[in-house]
């Protein structure tokens, strides 16, 4: 059918805003200064309509004429230098191509059959091809999901025919090529194919296709976590698994609020008025790493859904974002073969973030960036959300023989099939082409009327277990739902994107924004007339049986049948050996600052102490109308709070606390210092802010490289480092992840290790909003208290040390048992009334935390150091844990603080400057603007100002 | 249906896909003593619910329809082509249309804005000059006139949390100039220190003409704007509660006063 196009563009007198920041980026960031102009159009393809309707279409949907111009079949940018179209590639699904269906039905023409979307960029200059190509492949296209459109396509419907089922004979393979078959596609090593091998030999048949890819599935380390469920074997000793000694943990601190730990999709505790909260924190590195903005959109999508599949639904409140980076100025010769710039990803996984939430309508508002190096071949990007449902509701839903299989939301394609055992693999030069379709494009909306039809379904008691179709698609959705009772599919049933999948892949299939449902017969229909109102699709693709079995039919053939036993039970345990190792690092301490200016202005403009205002002013962080503690607060909105805090309940003054820490730093070079001070960090946060330390519980994301013997030691460091935190602070952890493939194989052999992240999230309930504290100095005259105990000298792992080239093993070292008085002495005082501003210190140490108090009151600030401290580490430790209190005269703190360790570091002043004393001798003076200045110059370099 | 309690006016939320600050917007209106209902736009095409039953229509912020094309122009394009004349009739009988981000777009895209022309795309609101989607506080000068949301408030200013991508409020010079003339400016971007309106970012966050964050029809009976009252109607969500002392939330009055005007005139119900 004839394919009518339309281009759109900005009137020519008017600014051409893409085009003028594509411009920029590509002068400053490119430095090709050979272009010297360039704009932009979109193009609309519209199939199955005649010219007079495109024409039609264009004046009253396409084209504003207020501002825009428009061409019918026919050019619109006609003198470029260089013109070239960016489209999404056939079978990636552009979001947009829904709604220029609906517009166009809506205005009367409903022949329309297909339609696209994509941008035209005209280029002016004299560029060579090798610039115009650096363009392409660092601004405007990515490979894995776009293609520059070189013809006028013959017809945008896809079409094809469905592969049939194939038998795999494994019973013959050997070794060789037992492994031959795992290799890319299944990642399972050698003892599991052979478990795989054994178990069809006894059955006296070869599996099929769909049997081995549920398998593999099931197995892979994304979804059955084998490296925490293995026993882990020291200097010949046997420890218990991970995850079974962080679960042993949390049950031994019988937490009042718990009501469901490492169970559900998310953990949940108990609120107030009957209600629930629930959190989730996940983590989308490998896709990311590819397609950073169709990645980081997938996984905010994914971790909604995991809070939407939570008990039998809850609503999503919040979302958070942590992510590591190699520095943005990373020269090109630095980035592996294979890998993305980090100044593209940064950027792009922010995008993918903004368009994700905000669509959504979640407030993401709590967050931090981190940088280094090492994370070069790839980041971490991790994304959180927070859900509200009723208590009564917290449980995890069970099947029952005769419920009713059912899918709702998006169609199933092609698009993200091999995720759950690609995320478990090691990244190589090879991933990007070998793994292209593991990543697809975000569809917030969809999820966003999902989530209206089901918390409604939820509200009428149609749902009886419901789970979201995440990594592994259907088979993992199913698969686990069916666990107890068996289940029946019909892959034939379910909605198609488009035509030609093989039933396995229809089966494995990852495409984003479906949830898989056990309905009663007798609700079905209601909730067909929910799912309608709301543009919902939903399908009956099975029934949930009592077999025990999973039973896959592709209309009348069957085409898979597995025990549930086999499937979820089958996977032989694993015993991994760790090997204890020493992180050697060659200690070399730095001198007495000379020039004590621009060492604070260095620490300031650190990566890792930098203002990342930027990124979180194009989060919608009010949406929802929940707000009580931004992110961002003080007399110009520019300086940075602790924690978030939300009253989610409209007209209550209850809420939620929600704050997190890591920092890959420390945990490289001491991995069970670094995540204690990942913990204290993070309850420090929500402490900080006026949490109540008994009412935080836990959330762990661990992000290791390849559990190799010596990995695996520092895992086992840190896990042990989670355990004994509970234990001694009694906060338990009540869901988690493990990324356990964090290490990067060049074409030579050569392995990168990435940096081990464990990333720790708290949350948890304040009875009153209003009784919680910003950080922000609220007037001069004030008294500064430092609460806290650390030793200065442990300065290992620090800003200051970084930027000083110094280097040490001694990281903070924090006793988790004396944190926990200190944390509760705070929460006490911040009840009182009497402490205007708390901060907690972090990267950048005493003087980082102190300046941006001062930014936010927009004062200034006199302290005078401990005689017995070294003036540069006293400033610039970052021992976690501790805190800057500001209180309104100094027998308050003698009071509040008798029993912790405190002193009294200075007071407030008018005068918007920071001088700091020792022994009441002058050491220095520093403006708070020219900090402020320094701190925030990096992100506003690489997202433009603020 | 008739309105049986007549102090409480009834307040329609139109939802579609992807709306999402319904909910807030209409606590906003029950606190200030609305009765609100979520109205789904397929709940109105069905004949399932009628715009008739409702003294007040509100179209909330969000993404409707992911904002494909241009923002709110789906929905638009969708109110214009099914709810044509139930819209005209609740204008015309004298009843309060109020778009808030998204929904301001949706007025400004079907015609209601500035001249209650449905159909007739007047006015526009582009993509904002810093090229992106922005989360901010604003500080707002409120203009003189007739709207009957903003009685009471004129020449003070209010704080407003803005959060949009597409909010650069643009029209030709001629109706420009007539909106200025008949008075149909409602807010304005202002400098917080000068309280005069500005073009300088980020206080003017998205390069408006004439620094205009929302404006009325001439009856001002509808008004639209983009920064969110409905996220400042506890003293608490203000970012700065806990340093200064903003009196009532600013946000109230626009929900107060609509709701007023609504139960005096208890129009068409």
């Amino acid at each position: 059918m004839a394919i009518q196009e339309v281009r759109v563009q900005t009137m020519p007198y008017l600014e051409d805003v893409k085009g003028k920041y594509l411009l920029h980026e590509i002068q400053n960031t490119l430095h090709i200064t050979s272009i010297t102009e360039l704009v932009t159009a979109k193009v609309y393809r519209l199939e199955g309509i005649s010219a007079q309707q495109a024409e039609f279409l264009a004046r009253h949907l396409l084209a504003e004429e207020v501002f825009q111009i428009y061409k019918v079949n026919e050019a619109i940018i006609k003198n470029a230098d260089k013109l070239v179209e960016v489209a999404y590639k056939p079978g990636v699904m552009n979001p947009e191509a829904g709604s220029i269906l609906k517009a166009a039905a809506d205005l009367g023409i409903p022949e329309m059959v297909a339609a696209d979307s994509s941008y035209e960029y005209g280029l002016y200059g004299t560029l060579t091809d090798a610039e115009t190509e650096l363009i392409l492949t660092r601004l405007l296209v990515n490979e894995t999901v776009e293609r520059v459109v070189t013809e006028k396509p013959a017809t945008l419907i896809i079409k094809g025919q469905p592969g049939g089922t194939r038998v795999i004979p494994i019973r013959n393979m050997n070794d060789a090529a037992l492994l031959d078959l795992s290799k890319d596609n299944l990642f399972l090593n050698l003892e599991e194919m052979q478990a795989i091998q054994n178990y069809f030999a006894a059955l006296d048949r070869d599996p099929t296709d769909c049997e081995i890819e549920t398998l593999a599935q099931t197995w892979s380390e994304h979804c059955g976590h084998k490296t925490f469920k293995a026993t882990v074997m020291i200097d010949g000793q046997a420890k218990e698994p991970f995850y079974q000694r962080l679960r042993e943990s949390t049950n031994q601190t019988a937490h009042p609020l718990v009501l469901s730990a490492f169970e559900d999709n998310s953990g949940v505790i108990d609120f107030y008025d009957g209600l629930a909260l629930c959190g989730k924190v996940e983590t989308h590195n490998s896709p990311s790493a590819i397609e950073p903005y169709g990645g980081a959109m997938t996984g905010s999508g994914g971790v909604f859904r995991d809070i939407l599949g939570t008990g039998k639904s809850a609503k999503v409140i919040a979302s958070t974002d942590m992510f590591c980076f190699a520095p943005p100025d990373l020269p090109d010769s630095e980035v592996p073969p294979g890998c993305l710039h980090p100044h593209y990803l940064l950027r792009r996984v922010v995008d993918g973030v903004r368009d994700y939430g905000n669509r959504m309508g979640i407030p993401t508002n709590n967050g931090s960036v981190h940088f280094h190096r090492d994370f070069r071949a790839k980041p971490s990007v991790i994304v959180g959300a927070y859900g509200l449902m009723p208590a009564a509701d917290a449980g995890k839903g069970q099947p029952v023989n005769g419920d009713l299989a059912v899918t709702i939301g998006g169609r199933t394609g092609r698009d993200g099939i091999h995720g759950a055992t690609f995320s478990s693999g090691e990244m190589t030069s090879r991933t990007m082409d070998v793994n292209a379709s593991a990543v697809q494009i975000g569809h917030a909306i969809e999820e966003k009327r999902i989530s209206d039809a089901l918390l409604r379904a939820r509200d009428e008691e149609l749902i009886q277990a419901i789970t979201d179709c995440g990594a592994g698609g259907f088979a993992s959705a199913f698969g686990e739902m069916g666990e107890d009772t068996g289940v029946r599919i019909y892959l034939d049933r379910a909605p198609l994107k488009y035509q030609g999948l093989a039933p396995w892949e229809i089966w494995v299939s990852e495409s984003q924004e479906r949830m898989a449902l056990a309905v009663a017969p007798e609700h079905m229909e209601r909730l067909a007339a929910i799912c309608r109102e709301h543009n919902v699709e939903v399908t009956v693709i099975g029934e949930f049986t009592g077999t025990g079995k999973l039973e896959l039919f592709y209309y009348d053939e069957m085409v898979g049948e597995l025990t549930m036993e086999f499937l979820h039970h089958g996977l032989p345990k694993r015993i991994m050996t760790a090997v204890p190792h020493e992180h050697s690092v060659q200690v070399s301490e730095p001198g007495l600052p000379c020039d004590w200016e621009q060492v604070c202005t260095q620490v300031m403009q650190h990566l890792n102490v930098c203002s990342k205002e930027p990124i979180v002013r194009m989060y919608d962080h009010g949406v929802q109308g929940s707000s009580a503690l931004p992110p961002f607060a003080g007399v110009a909105g520019d300086a940075p709070n602790d924690a978030v805090v939300i009253a989610p309940v409209p007209g209550q003054k209850y809420g939620v606390m929600i704050a997190h820490g890591l920092n890959p730093v420390l945990n490289s070079l001491n991995p069970y210092a670094g995540s204690i001070w990942a913990a204290t960090e993070a309850v420090s946060n929500a402490v900080a802010s006026g949490a109540n330390p008994d009412e935080l519980v836990l959330i762990d994301n661990f992000i290791w490289p390849y559990p190799d013997e010596a990995s695996l030691y520092d895992l086992d460091r840190a896990v042990d480092a989670c355990v004994d935190f509970v234990t001694a602070t009694g906060m338990p952890f009540i869901s988690g992840k493990d990324s356990l493939s964090s290490t990067y194989r060049a074409l030579d052999g050569s392995v990168l290790k990435i940096p081990p992240v464990l990333c720790i999230s708290c949350f948890g309930r304040v009875a009153d909003v209003t009784q919680t504290i910003s950080t922000d100095f609220k007037r001069p005259g004030s008294i500064i208290a430092l609460i806290g105990r650390r030793n200065v000298q442990q300065m290992g792992g620090s800003a200051y040390f970084d930027v000083t080239g110094a280097a040490s093993p001694r990281v903070p070292l924090i006793d988790p048992a004396q944190l926990i008085t200190t944390l509760r002495s705070l929460y006490q005082a911040n009840r009182s009334d009497s402490v205007l501003a708390c901060h907690d210190i972090s990267e950048g140490g005493l003087l980082a935390a102190l300046a941006e108090m001062c930014l936010g009151g927009e004062m200034g600030a006199a302290v005078n150091l401990p005689a017995n401290e070294r003036a540069d580490y006293s400033l610039f430790n970052e021992t976690a844990g501790c805190f800057l209190v500001e209180l309104a005269d100094q027998a308050q703190s003698e009071e509040l603080f008798k029993d912790v360790p405190h002193i009294i570091l200075g007071h407030t002043t008018a005068e918007p400057n920071i001088s700091v004393t020792q022994a009441n001798n002058n050491i220095f003076n520093i403006s708070t603007a020219k900090l402020f200045t320094a701190w925030q110059k990096p992100m506003q370099e690489v997202f433009g100002g603020c | 249906m008739l309105n049986m309690n007549k102090s409480k006016p009834r307040v329609c939320i139109l939802r579609t896909d992807g709306t999402n600050c319904d909910q807030e917007t209409a606590y906003a209106f029950n606190k200030s003593g609305g009765d609100s209902r979520l109205v789904h736009v397929n709940q109105l095409r069905s004949g399932a619910e009628k715009l008739a039953d409702y003294q007040i229509l509100a179209v909330p912020g969000g993404f409707s329809y992911g904002d494909d094309i241009h923002s709110g122009k789906v929905l638009s394009v969708e109110l214009a082509s099914f709810l044509n004349d139930q819209l005209r009739r609740f204008v015309d009988d004298g009843k309060l249309v109020l778009g808030i981000c998204n929904g301001f777009q949706v007025l400004v895209r079907t015609g209601l804005l500035p001249w209650g022309e449905l159909g007739s795309i007047q006015a526009t609101l582009m993509q904002n000059d810093s090229g992106h989607f922005e989360c901010r506080w604003t500080n707002l000068l409120v203009e003189q006139n007739n709207c009957v949301f903003t009685q009471g408030l004129a020449g003070t200013m209010v704080q407003y949390q803005a959060a949009h991508g597409e909010g650069k409020f643009h029209t030709n010079e001629a109706t420009l100039q007539k909106i200025e003339q008949a008075g149909q400016v409602v807010f304005r971007y202002a400098n917080v220190a000068s309280g005069q309106p500005t073009q300088d970012y980020p206080q003017n966050p998205n390069g408006s003409l004439h620094a205009i964050a929302g404006i009325c029809d001439q009856t001002g009976r509808i008004l639209g704007l983009m920064p969110h009252p409905e996220r400042f109607v506890e003293t608490f969500h203000h970012p700065n509660w806990r340093r200064v002392s903003l009196g009532e939330p600013h946000g109230l009055p626009i929900f107060r006063n609509a709701v007023a005007y609504a139960a005096q005139t208890g129009a068409g119900c």
